[in-house]
């Protein structure tokens, strides 16, 4: 038996994969319906339908040997000799199912960046905006501001506007001009160019206007303060606009969840942009005998590379044959990632966006002043001294949203570049979800 | 035809489509706001829409810290703004 967590396009495709040999597998997900943060409800919402979801979708359903576990959180995984226990919730009961073989396909949640007014009502991720209309047909505002950087923007904006909502501003903060040093590699996947046309053609109909290096600096009552920013994202003085909106979706590309994996010890390393990242083989074992890892956990690259790198860790996992034209696949996919990479990078220049009052910490509500406190006046020379004297990265959400931000200011504030040793510690915790002590003690044996 | 749904929060009643969440419920009837926080008192709703960040926790029929944009709402919900 193998289990596979995570039914996005890196998990179904795994279970897709390695059931053409009759393999039994669980399919577990949080979710009601299959399809993952990409593939949320799909064909229901205009301008996000998708053929190959369509496929996908009917050959798990089809297939006898493929068990779907919807609406289960999975809390955490124990060895047991030779099997895997995964234990979840499910309605609020906890149960668990062991397995030989683990394929982990986690995903990824949008970055976020704190600045003045980041945690008012209306302020949100571009993936909240969208999640909200796909998944329960809501727009989250008449007027929105997108922002932030990377392709992720344009589906939202485009999206938000096919349903009715009016975008009264698309600011990217990089320059497209840093994609002429990756220029191979949307030779070498050219259905880019396709897709650029797409959202071409739907920024033109909806007469939205994408402007380069600009960034929300601050939003407050219904007003969003667009700056002009240079490369490094420092703010450019007298360079800024007012824009009335009730809402503003900012996301700074994504951050993988690894804690599943971090909990059943396999190796992590930090990604070329600094996000912590899966080490896997060429058949995306990562480094504990058993575990294959696919999609945004084993670095950032949307939903191609997830597809190719799912079908390969669900081969491997069931001991088919993998192709060298598939391999060739993830290799291009691979290049078009990490051109993602270098064409929309984040300046350190963020850092002076926050006002000494601004929540850095949103669970804990730990300010700016707060942090820099901990540094200049308690001593804190790491992000680990300075969490345990202002709680930042304490609350509900185990840091996934700040902790990253928080090892960046506290190396801003000391003069230090992050060690990747840091940056592999804050991104892992010892449970995934928070769970009652009640059902803890139930649950257990 | 999709079913309509009943439910309130902080006592006051909301409708909404089966199978919309919470906060997309609350949101679509142009309440943002969905609890105050603990130390400073200040006004917060959905922010990840996806389960990771729990800005937008509230109390479901007793049962504290839900997160509104996961929970899709059910005929007679109580929902009440977290404290």
């Amino acid at each position: 038996m193998i289990i596979v967590i995570g039914a996005g396009p890196a998990g179904l495709a795994a279970a897709e994969a390695a059931s053409r040999n009759g393999s039994d597998i669980a399919l577990i997900d949080s979710s009601p319906r299959v399809g993952g943060q990409y593939w949320r409800n799909r064909g229901t919402v205009k301008g996000y339908r998708s053929g190959r979801a369509d496929q996908l979708f009917s050959k798990i359903s089809s297939a006898k040997s493929i068990t779907h576990i919807s609406e289960a959180t999975v809390w955490s995984i124990e060895k047991e000799g030779d099997l895997f226990r995964v234990n979840y919730l499910q309605g609020g009961e906890e149960s668990s199912l062991t397995a030989e073989k683990l394929i982990l396909a986690t995903g990824a949640y949008d970055r976020s960046l704190p600045f003045p007014g980041w945690d008012k009502p209306g302020s949100m991720t571009p993936g909240a905006a969208q999640a909200m209309l796909k998944g329960s047909g809501v727009l989250v505002g008449k007027r929105v501001v997108v922002a932030g950087t990377g392709p992720f923007l344009l589906p939202v904006a485009t999206g938000l506007a096919e349903s009715g909502a009016e975008i009264v501003g698309l600011y990217e903060a990089n320059s497209p001009i840093r994609w002429l040093l990756s220029l191979h590699a949307l030779l070498l996947n050219p259905g880019k160019f396709a897709e650029l046309f797409y959202y071409g053609n739907l920024l033109k109909r909806f007469k939205i206007s994408l402007k380069f290096n600009r960034a929300v600096s601050s939003f407050a009552d219904g007003s969003a303060t667009v700056s002009h920013i240079n490369s490094h994202f420092m703010v450019k003085s007298q360079r800024e606009k007012i824009v009335h909106t009730d809402v503003v979706a900012v996301g700074w590309g994504f951050l993988p969840d690894l804690t599943l994996g971090g909990i059943v010890g396999c190796a992590q390393r930090v990604d070329s942009d600094g996000t912590t990242i899966f080490a896997v083989d060429g058949e995306q074992r990562s480094s504990v005998e058993n575990v294959w890892i696919a999609g945004e956990a084993t670095g950032i690259g949307g939903a191609d590379l997830s597809l190719i790198e799912g079908e390969i860790a669900g081969l491997s996992a069931s001991s088919q044959s993998i192709s060298p034209s598939k391999r060739f696949t993830r290799i291009r996919k691979e290049i078009f990632a990490n051109a993602l990479k270098r064409s929309y990078p984040i300046g350190d220049g963020w850092q002076s966006w926050p006002q000494e009052s601004t929540t850095i910490c949103r669970c804990e509500e730990v300010t700016m002043h707060e942090i820099r406190e901990s540094v200049t006046e308690l001593g804190a020379e790491d992000s680990r001294t300075a969490k345990l004297f202002t709680r930042a990265g304490m609350g509900l959400c185990q840091g996934r949203v700040c902790s990253r931000n928080v090892s960046e200011i506290v190396g801003g504030l000391t003069h230090c570049s992050v060690t990747d040793g840091e940056r592999i510690a804050s991104s892992n915790r010892p449970i995934a979800s928070p769970i009652s002590l009640g059902l803890l003690g139930d649950g257990k044996k | 035809m999709t079913e309509r749904i009943t439910f309130t929060f902080n006592d006051k009643e909301f409708t909404c489509e089966s199978g919309q969440s919470i906060a997309a419920a609350l949101i679509a009837a142009d309440n943002r706001e969905l609890r105050k926080t603990r130390f400073g008192n200040e006004p917060r709703s959905i922010f990840c829409g996806i389960g990771i960040c729990f800005d937008c926790v509230v109390e479901i029929d007793g049962v504290a810290n839900q997160r509104s944009c996961l929970v899709e709402a059910k005929q007679g919900m109580k929902v009440v703004s977290a404290t």
